[in-house]
């Protein structure tokens, strides 16, 4: 288009859009179109509806309910209720539900619908990180593997053929025996055990699918280097498969939580299986009148089914986006 | 065939290997080791402290213990256990491991067929009231939280029915008489269930050996396993020792219930998704072509490869399975492994502990050895 | 030469979210015995849908309208599904396209085989079916010897010769054949057809071809129908249908291949695309893509009807026809 005689017109075509900015674009639409698709399935709409309202109780609802219900009008003002230490003496605990306190007291005499609210984002967060944990982890091992292929990858498959058949739960009970577990390490924990497992053996036969379209090839004949492909042109298309397994990794990590804390081996405050220990240990949960204390058990017990449970259905939801043959006509 | 067999022992013998290393790992290398643990009281004397890290061998170099471990485990020295002072670890776990041997392929078993079975007819008969409820409960008794679904089977069976006795493996009250010792008869029952899963399996072989007709087939397989039942139950009821083999048996009823509760859903739903897809497969209709009917296409046909990824998810929730039996045993105190571990983690009993886990893996690896030899009999493209 | 197979105004319509597909539209056919037909369109045309109908191993959203077909004298439509069952296979037999999936991946190949026979013939012994099998095995060209072996064993011209063995098992009055060489390298594919003719004639079997490919039902009908967008448009003797075709279709189709003989042409193709069948248009379905249409063609659905003796066509504008009949008032 070099039109040397012309070089005084000012050139009127288009700014070139940056790269970033049409990636952006091709993301958006991207995710306009899966959203239409997962928004069809119900049992994912369920999933993401009982997870949004668990966020907004826990990160919204609470902080606001802490900072005006639960203000304790005790020595200390204007400090607001702590349900890991607050104590309500004017009661004979554990209390049944009334209407100062929604769900009941626990045997300590703390409000059962504050630790539950207080629970919430800190559930969350072990369940993303954890979960983060695992599909990063994964992510690098199965494009790793299969872009590069020989030594590396039988190692890696093999390695994940032995994590996957570590029993997971009794691993994590010994090692929060021998030390210190709190929220945070059990998150690394279970990330580091998981990231090496089942995830990579997926993401690498995915990887392996993605080395052997021919834009790879293309990529590679223009000289692009091993890394810049990794990063580039495998990790995104594997990506939606990263996701849908980030869903059961949460999944398992609030559950692992929550049968540990619920033995009592978790060096933490408050969490839901905490909830369930506590009320146990003091002897509230047995065989014949397990409804006289309902809320000792029940609230807890069922959000961890809850949260669970909705995770794993995002999960079952976004399968039918990743997976085009599941689609119904 | 044997071959494949040959090389998946030979593949889980070092696994195994490796299992037992990372344990021997973790215990000692990680923060918080073995040597931590061992020393970290603080009322004990530097001299006390000596005495222990010679007595358990810890002032050697890691690769020499390593050895020593190895070679310790692999002949079934495990150590002693600190909370059963001075039994070995070994003899505790002899006597327990089959407790959760039986828990756990009794109900995994029943878990399987269950699963199996509605998954088929959920896949096969669509769009009914059935399908939309059976999918709505397995999904809850998949993700509920195990100890959940615990107290509200004890309470109903327990309490509000009165049925099943709620916890452990006996009834002191029947067993205080007598000099029997419960570990024998446990044995005992768990080698008739052995012996009857033997006739079981000879018998089947035995009648696609003999006859072509199904219904031949069909007849020998159930004769033979309605006689050994009989046979055996009959065996036990003139026995002297019936009624305590019944109220070891009368335990197991609730653990099993609640093991197969929360493994069924998983095999259902994997099953109906795979039976869906296998209906789409062009080998169906041409089943159906043959004029051969409903049901014999759908159990013959459609369900025996269908059944193929079941097997293979089976595999996969293995630790899910075993993990819930750990919270189960714990529960009804049923003297298991899975108690054992638990008990032993919190009482700070390391050698029982690392034990514990050590046979919770082998036991995994062992049950993963016979799915998979399971799996080449179904498939013969794996074999041939 | 009396009449085995008789299609009369056939309408089969599939119930789709999107509305009503008409896959089938007033197809009517007569095949007589020992005779063999081709059916030939495009995909999506309606040809499977009418084997389908035939055998009734419709879907569970396709529906048989009205009309009538005929098998041996009887309406099978009004037949209930057990009574289907006792003519599928035993009276028509199908050979589907693509065999390779057709045989059960975990049974043995002769097993399947025995299976169809025992099932209709349940006074065979299993010796006597293995032996039946055998004689089968070299009646299409296969080696006995492999009767134990499982699919996965065979290549694909073997499985496709299996799977003719297999149709043959229960002496069918009627065979049709599926695109029965799509999947197939060409010189299997000629080895095969000849081999299906020669069994015909042999067995002096009816057969309904279908396919797409018509210089494949060139070899082996005696008389060709053509369909369009679920109506047969054309249908007559072969040597008819290739030097005189009448339908603008038809002449669109035989100048649409080369020959080895003769001049070389350039090559005509047929502009557009076959109209969607969902809630397809009451007049002349080519009407779009046809060079002689005309405002009738736009209005009125021409009629299938006998232009010449035994030459079938269902246009208001027929070529190359003997004497100007005009078969469409």
């Amino acid at each position: 288009m070099a039109d040397n005689a012309n070089m005084t017109v000012e050139p009127a075509e288009a700014k070139l859009e940056s790269p970033i900015s049409i990636r952006m674009k091709l993301m958006w639409r991207a995710f306009k179109e899966n959203w239409k698709i997962f928004s069809q399935s119900k049992i994912g709409m369920i999933g993401l509806y009982i997870v949004v309202i668990f966020a907004v109780a826990g990160f919204i609802v609470y902080p606001i309910l802490a900072a005006t219900v639960w203000k304790t009008t005790s020595l200390n003002a204007m400090v607001s209720y702590n349900p890991v230490t607050g104590y309500d003496f004017l009661q004979n605990n554990p209390a049944a539900p009334s209407w100062a306190h929604l769900l009941g007291t626990d045997p300590l005499g703390r409000d059962v619908l504050a630790q539950l609210l207080y629970s919430t984002p800190r559930e969350f967060m072990l369940g993303i990180v954890a979960a983060l944990i695992t599909v990063i982890i994964g992510t690098l091992i199965g494009t790793v593997a299969a872009y590069f292929g020989g030594a590396l990858d039988t190692f890696f498959m093999r390695l994940a053929d032995i994590v996957l058949l570590f029993p997971f739960i009794p691993f994590l009970i010994v090692i929060s025996g021998m030390m210190e577990v709190d929220l945070l390490t059990l998150a690394l924990i279970i990330g580091l055990l998981s990231g090496f497992g089942g995830i990579t053996i997926v993401l690498r036969s995915q990887g392996l699918i993605i080395k052997s379209r021919p834009f790879i090839e293309s990529a590679k004949v223009s000289g692009a280097s091993d890394a810049y492909i990794i990063v580039n042109h495998i990790i995104p298309n594997v990506m939606p498969l990263s996701f849908l397994y980030m869903m059961f990794n949460v999944t398992g990590a609030i559950f692992s939580e929550a049968v540990l804390s619920f033995f009592g081996l978790l060096n933490i405050k408050m969490s839901w299986g905490l909830m369930i220990y506590t009320a146990d240990t003091a002897g509230y949960i047995i065989g014949s009148n397990i409804w006289n204390y309902w809320w000792l058990w029940l609230p807890s017990g069922a959000s961890i089914t809850l949260l669970c449970g909705a995770f794993y259905f995002i999960g079952r939801g976004l399968d039918e986006v990743v997976n085009p043959r599941l689609r119904k006509r | 065939m044997l071959k494949y067999i040959g090389n998946r022992i030979l593949q889980i013998a070092i696994l195994l290997v490796i299992y037992v290393a990372i344990v021997f790992f973790m215990l000692h290398a990680m923060p918080g080791g073995i040597k931590t643990l061992l020393i970290s009281n603080p009322k004990l004397t530097p001299q006390a402290q000596e005495s222990i890290i010679r007595a358990f061998g810890l002032n050697q170099p890691l690769w020499l213990q390593f050895v020593d471990y190895m070679k310790n485990v692999f002949t079934l020295n495990l150590g002693i256990s600190f909370s059963y002072y001075p039994t070995p670890v070994w003899n505790i776990i002899a006597e327990r491991l089959p407790r959760t041997v039986l828990l756990f392929t009794v109900a995994t078993l029943i878990a399987f067929f269950v699963g199996f079975a509605s998954g088929k007819s959920l896949a096969w008969n669509r769009g009914k009231t059935t399908e939309y409820v059976s999918t709505v409960v397995g999904i809850i008794t998949y993700t509920i939280f195990t100890p959940l679904l615990i107290f509200v089977v004890i309470w109903f069976f327990g309490s509000f029915l009165g049925i099943f006795p709620l916890n452990q493996f006996l009834n002191p009250d029947l067993w205080i008489h007598t000099r029997l010792n419960a570990q024998v008869i446990f044995l005992y029952i768990l080698m008739t269930m052995l012996i009857i899963g033997a006739v079981m399996l000879i018998s089947y072989i035995m009648a696609l050996r003999f006859s072509h007709k199904v219904m031949t087939r069909k007849m020998i397989f159930y004769l033979s396993t309605v006689i050994s039942v009989v046979f055996s139950v009959f065996f036990w009821w003139v026995s002297p020792v019936g009624i305590y083999a019944a109220d070891i048996l009368w335990h197991m009823v609730l653990p099993v219930m609640t093991v197969t509760i929360i493994s069924y859903a998983g095999n259902m739903l994997v099953m109906r998704d795979s039976m869906l897809e296998t209906i789409k497969e062009d080998f169906i209709t041409t089943a159906r072509a043959k004029g051969l009917p409903d049901k014999v296409v759908r159990d013959k046909h459609a369900a025996r490869t269908a059944m193929l990824p079941v097997v293979t998810n089976f595999v996969l929730s293995l630790g899910f399975v075993v993990s819930g039996g750990v919270i189960t045993e714990s529960l009804f105190s049923w003297p298991g492994m899975g108690m054992t571990l638990l008990d032993s983690t919190l009482a700070k009993d390391y050698p029982l502990a690392a034990g514990a886990l050590i046979f919770t893996g082998i036991f995994v690896l062992i049950a993963h050895l016979v799915v998979d030899i399971v799996y080449a009999f179904l498939d013969p493209r794996i074999r041939y | 030469m009396r009449p085995i197979l008789e299609l009369r105004n056939l309408k089969m319509y599939y119930d789709t979210q999107a509305g009503q597909v008409k896959a089938a539209d007033d197809v009517s056919f007569v095949l007589n015995e020992g005779e063999s037909i081709g059916l030939v369109g495009e995909s999506g045309c309606g040809k499977t849908s009418i084997s389908m109908s035939i055998m009734r191993l419709l879907p569970e959203n396709a529906r048989i309208i009205s009309g009538n077909i005929f098998f041996d004298g009887k309406d099978m439509v009004k037949l209930s599904n057990d009574e289907m069952n006792k003519i599928r296979w035993a009276g028509i037999a199908m050979i589907f396209q693509a065999a390779m999936n057709s045989l059960n991946p975990v049974y043995r190949v002769g097993d399947q085989i025995i299976e169809a026979i025992t099932t209709h013939e349940p006074n065979v012994t299993f010796e006597e079916a293995r032996q039946r099998v055998a004689s089968l095995y070299k009646l299409v060209g296969l080696d006995p010897e492999r009767m134990d072996n499982y699919p996965h064993e065979y290549s694909g011209g073997m499985k496709q010769r299996a799977v003719i063995a297999m149709s043959l098992a229960c002496n069918p009055k009627l065979i049709i054949a599926d695109e029965p060489t799509t999947a197939l390298d060409v010189i299997v594919q000629d080895t095969i057809l000849r081999e299906l003719e020669k069994i015909q004639r042999k067995l002096n079997m009816s057969m309904i071809y279908i396919s797409h490919d018509i210089a494949v039902i060139a070899e082996v009908a005696s008389r060709i129908a053509i369909m369009y967008a679920g109506k047969i448009v054309e249908m007559s003797d072969s040597v008819t249908i290739f030097k005189r075709p009448a339908h603008p279709y038809t002449v669109g189709l035989m100048s649409s291949f080369p020959s080895i003989r003769g001049e070389k042409k350039e090559l005509v193709t047929i502009p557009g695309e076959p109209p969607n069948l969902l809630n397809a248009p009451d007049h002349c379905r080519f009407a779009p893509r046809c060079p002689f249409a005309t405002d009738e063609c736009w209005k009125h659905m021409p009629s299938y009807a006998e232009v010449e003796s035994n030459h079938f066509v269902a246009c208001f504008h027929p070529q190359n026809l003997k004497k100007r009949v005009s078969a469409n008032v």
